[in-house]
């Protein structure tokens, strides 16, 4: 009987999964499978992890998800899942999972010193409100902030990014995508005016080469990958190149594998620049339509705190370049300086500024990156001969310039999570618009996103200090009354201050300047680099810290209260991924216990505060802009009356439960059945999810960011739709935009074969590589730029003390800090801990052996960790890689803090250690 | 008992072979190939769970091999599903993961 079983199963899982592949089979194969699965019910869903944003079916069973599979509707995925999203169904099931609020408790009163009890929610919230009054009215808005996230579902974003900006009047709320790709989103709005890329993931079956530079795809994104690889495996001519600090699992696949120093990024991408003009590759046609050149300044630090009040002694030393920077060898030829030259970094509050310059101009910048100079400086493996690391150089530009060639480029982590990193991404367009290979199917500078939604909910939504929704930001005027009018709030009540950025939170909490912090779908105390610092500062000072979470992180082991939170499939929600396209799926199966969705807690800790509460003036230190008194928010209570509004009112009233909202009914047809737990809490009976889409989708409409209705979204032949998404007013038809700045694709482009119509940074004065030399403004309407940028030292190299550079990333099987990964079983069995991977050489110089237990240590603090000498990581001598899912190997202790001073993005990949035999 | 679904493609002219090498893996059975495009679809079947994602690496790692991904997840009848609230949380002063006990240092 039970083998009978045993085959029944077998047989009706191959007949799905090849239903699934869309393969042919018999009669007999497919009548099993639908006995199987006859009393389940199957719904579109999309998978919880990374950026790629695969589609799945979610099947369940009275309230239990039984299976899920990969969506062979799916364009991104075809059916095909990876390890990480075949287990989704998993993650909801662990055995720690929160399901009710805990406070730190003493003698029945909230204590920060005390043990963690269970508590309702009324009194979760309860405490929540004492201790946000009391910091508002001690600190003001500034005095508040959220993590956010770029796993937050569209609305929840929006419905936190709404509370924060038009409630609370503070800007202090900033995603864990800050690190993960704000470096991306500077090199677009730099570059385009507008974020995310013109691009999509059918490039890779159009194009002819692909070069992946600081990204581990065939571990990161497997899908993606396995499309590569498809594509690569079934054509000869079809090239791979893989750009590394370290042999990565791409190289199995790849043609030529380059092996650089930290920071030569830059230098090789100069290198390559060089060669197009010195070869007269230029697509002159190109350039002279659609492209200008620009620069900026180099003297602009490295994202550090300017004073060392609370460096460790043993960082003083890194953190004192922030100030003043001594140029090496190398630094001093890209300045056209002397090694050796005191350069003050006079333009660390002014980063971005940037000015229009020649093209004799540009070639004057390149110049200096010969082959000989490049390759001496970028060789990253001490046992490669320079003229075999030269000749793949020559390779890798013959790739980009052949001119029968389509070319597309892929990164993450290695380029954004780097110290010049808004640099590096403009260093990429820079090629690919000088050869005219953008825009074009198979041709195309693609950034590649690691987080679910760090796209559709943190850039789009505009969960960032500065941002509001479809590219719109606070300091923007005419933005914030866009915003003001669809808000439907008095003039002046958005802060038109910038708000802190995630790593400054962090240092906001250690100097007291943030005294009450939510922590929303993520896990910042272990994610945020220099971590010994943040830990303390939320442990030993006066403040309160509040972490939403599933299942106990790092984070909530340091809050003062933890909010247990629905997962994905508990709720309705949205997100977007690296090609733009948005998805979305109903609630499948109930929360466990009380947990509750982001969305319902941020809405029901909403209608504790009254409009009078906030409209009052306020002080925001730092505050200058037009129309504004120094240092000072208005008092807008005056507007407000006029407008209808009275004291009395809640938040919930005025940003939520609004009369238009409140006209969107629950229960609504689209949900075919299914629940929705936040509505039935709430009992007001409208629908949060679809009336906050609805009004966000305001944003966007007209404004190049177009998305459809939100019942399009829902629609069965619907997987997903890449914006902006545009109604054909005849057909009622709604038609997504493939390549974008493109007039084939894009109906934005109103003239000409291409138009880069991103409207922001599109007047600049001009200079020459160093100055500015005509402050009189040029318009460049519908042009992108092609920035020169130097090679840039890093800010922290080995040195005799600490001998060794430290990267630190992601594993293939767990997904950031493991939060959710670690809890299924085989997923923390295939790799339970985090292994310390050197070269072999390496670790018998420090007489370590693999699996040799050793000390890591940097300026910054010292952990333990198991030696790997093996593997899927191959170190270069002189190199190690921490992965940081494990917080037993807690290695954002060692990290710098240091970031991109454009993008305010933390540079993972590079700081000096040591390590010894524990 | 774990079971999954996978995709696996190999070079059409060695469909056949790679079918061979798929079916002398231990809980690793063929059942659907189409010989035109090399794609093949397995079932592979796990006593201890653990094993289904060394068993991926396992087949990724066939002689030329282009593809090999998982499709599909069968696990209604795992055990390890929790149903209710674990216990550990439902017992005053309890109530609280151990974990969270933990000093955070």
């Amino acid at each position: 009987m039970e083998l009978t079983r045993r085959d029944f199963l077998k047989s009706s899982i191959a007949a799905t999964t090849a239903a699934t592949v869309g393969m042919e089979i018999g009669a007999t194969a497919q009548a099993a499978a639908r006995e199987v699965e006859k009393d389940w019910q199957w719904d579109k869903g999309v998978c919880r992890f990374c950026g790629v944003g695969c589609g799945i079916m979610i099947a369940t069973k009275q309230g239990r998800i039984v299976a899920t599979k990969g969506d062979p509707d799916a364009p991104v995925n075809r059916g095909l899942n990876c390890i990480k999203g075949y287990f989704n169904g998993k993650i909801l099931y662990g055995k720690d999972r929160l399901t009710q609020p805990l406070m730190r408790m003493k003698d029945g009163k909230f204590d920060k010193k005390g043990e963690f009890q269970r508590v309702s929610w009324e009194r979760a919230f309860d405490e929540m409100e004492t201790q946000l009054r009391k910091t508002y009215n001690e600190l003001g808005p500034t005095g508040v902030g959220i993590f956010g996230s770029g796993q937050y579902t569209i609305q929840e974003g929006y419905a936190s990014a709404k509370l924060m900006k038009a409630g609370f009047r503070s800007n202090n709320i900033d995603p864990n995508a800050r690190h993960c790709m704000a470096s991306a989103v500077a090199g677009f709005i730099q570059t385009f005016g507008i974020d995310e890329p013109a691009g999509n993931y059918d490039d890779i079956e159009h194009t002819d080469a692909a070069v992946v530079w600081g990204a581990n795809m065939a571990e990161m994104h497997p899908i993606l990958w396995a499309r590569v690889s498809d594509r690569r495996l079934s054509n000869d001519n079809v090239k791979v190149v893989n750009l590394s600090t370290f042999r990565n699992r791409c190289s199995d696949i790849a043609d030529i594998e380059i092996i650089f120093k930290p920071n030569t990024d830059l230098a090789i991408q100069n290198y390559i620049a060089r060669e197009i003009v010195k070869r007269d590759a230029v697509d002159h046609d190109f350039v002279k339509a659609h492209c200008v050149f620009a620069t900026g300044p180099y003297d602009i630090g490295y994202g550090m705190r300017p004073t060392d009040k609370y460096a460790f002694d043993a960082e003083k030393d890194t953190q004192a370049k922030q100030l003043k920077v001594t140029l090496d060898e190398w630094e001093a030829v890209a300045q056209r300086r002397k090694p050796g030259e005191v350069v003050e970094q006079k333009n660390a509050k002014t980063a971005g500024k940037h000015w229009l310059i020649t093209f004799e101009e540009f070639k004057r910048g390149v110049e200096p990156y010969t082959l000989d100079f490049v390759a001496e400086l970028s060789k990253g493996d001490p046992d490669e001969s320079l003229e075999d690391y030269k000749k793949k150089l020559q390779q890798l530009a013959d790739i980009y310039i052949d001119p029968k060639r389509k070319v597309v480029s892929y990164w993450t982590m290695g380029f954004n999570q780097h110290q010049r990193g808004t640099w590096v991404n403009e260093q990429c367009y820079m090629n690919h618009l000088l050869l005219g290979k953008q825009c074009q199917p198979g041709n195309g500078a693609f950034s590649l996103t690691g987080q679910p939604s760090a796209c559709g909910t943190a850039r789009e939504v505009g969960t960032f200090s500065h941002r509001l929704p479809a590219d719109m930001v606070v300091f923007n005027p005419k933005h914030r009354a866009f915003a003001e009018k669809t808000w439907n709030l008095p003039t002046g009540t958005v802060n038109p201050k910038v708000g802190s950025h995630i790593t400054k939170i962090m240092r906001d909490l250690e100097d007291g300047k943030i005294k009450w912090a939510w922590v929303q779908v993520n896990n910042p105390f272990q994610a945020t680099a220099n971590a010994n610092h943040w830990i303390r500062a939320a442990r030993e000072l006066d403040n309160f810290i509040i972490v939403s979470d599933a299942y106990p992180g790092i984070s909530a082991k340091v809050a003062d209260l933890i909010l247990p939170t629905a997962m994905i499939f508990e709720k309705w929600g949205g997100y977007g991924n690296a090609e733009r396209r948005s998805q979305f799926w109903r609630e499948q199966v109930p929360p466990p216990g009380q947990a509750k969705a982001d969305i319902w807690q941020a809405l029901e800790f909403s209608k504790r505060f009254k409009l009078k509460d906030v409209w009052g003036e306020q002080d925001v230190p730092g505050l200058k802009a037009d129309g504004f008194a120094d240092g000072k928010l208005p008092d807008v209570s005056k507007g407000a009356k006029s407008m209808g509004y009275s004291g009395d009112e809640t938040l919930y009233e005025v940003l939520f439960a609004t009369p238009t909202n409140r006209k969107v009914a629950w229960p609504d047809p689209v949900s075919k059945g299914h629940d929705n737990h936040v509505a039935d809490t709430l009992k007001d009976g409208w629908f949060p999810e679809k009336a906050l889409f609805e009004e966000y989708a305001i944003f966007g409409r007209g404004h190049a960011h177009d998305l459809a209705d939100f019942d399009v979204y829902y629609r069965d032949s619907v997987r997903g739709l890449k914006w902006p998404v545009i109604k054909d007013e005849k057909s009622g038809e709604w038609k997504e935009t493939q390549w974008r700045f493109n007039a084939e694709y894009d109906s934005y482009v109103k003239e000409g074969d291409f138009q880069f119509y991103g409207p922001a940074l599109k007047k600049l004065p001009s200079g020459d590589l160093d100055k500015i030399t005509d402050k009189n403004k040029t318009s460049l309407a519908g042009k992108a730029k092609i920035f020169f940028r130097p090679y840039a030292a890093p800010v922290e190299q080995p040195d005799k003390e600490y001998d060794m550079w430290l990267a630190t990333g992601r594993v293939l099987e767990h997904w950031h800090s493991g939060t959710m990964t670690r809890r299924v079983p085989e997923l923390h069995r295939a790799v339970p801990a985090a292994l310390l991977y050197m070269h072999p050489k390496d670790a018998k110089d420090r007489s370590l052996k693999r699996n040799d237990l050793a000390a890591i240590e940097s300026r910054r603090g010292k952990i333990l960790a198991r030696v790997e000498t093996q593997g899927r990581n191959g170190m270069p001598r002189g190199t190690i890689f921490v992965p940081w899912f494990d917080e037993g190997v807690f290695i954002n202790k060692l990290t710098l803090d240091a970031t991109c001073p454009i993008s305010k993005q933390e540079d993972f990949k590079k700081c000096a250690v040591k390590v010894i035999k524990a | 008992m774990n079971y999954s679904g996978l995709l696996v493609v190999f070079p059409p002219e060695r469909t056949e072979a790679g079918i061979a090498a798929l079916n002398a893996l231990d809980g690793v059975e063929v059942h659907h190939s189409d010989p035109a495009t090399g794609r093949i679809v397995a079932v592979q079947e796990c006593e201890r769970i653990q094993d289904e994602v060394d068993g991926l690496k396992r087949i990724k790692k066939l002689p030329g091999i282009i593809l090999a991904e998982l499709v599909y997840h069968h696990f209604e009848e795992d055990p390890m599903h929790v149903t209710e609230i674990p216990a550990d949380l439902e017992d005053p002063p309890g109530g609280v993961p151990g974990y969270l006990k933990e000093r955070a240092s």
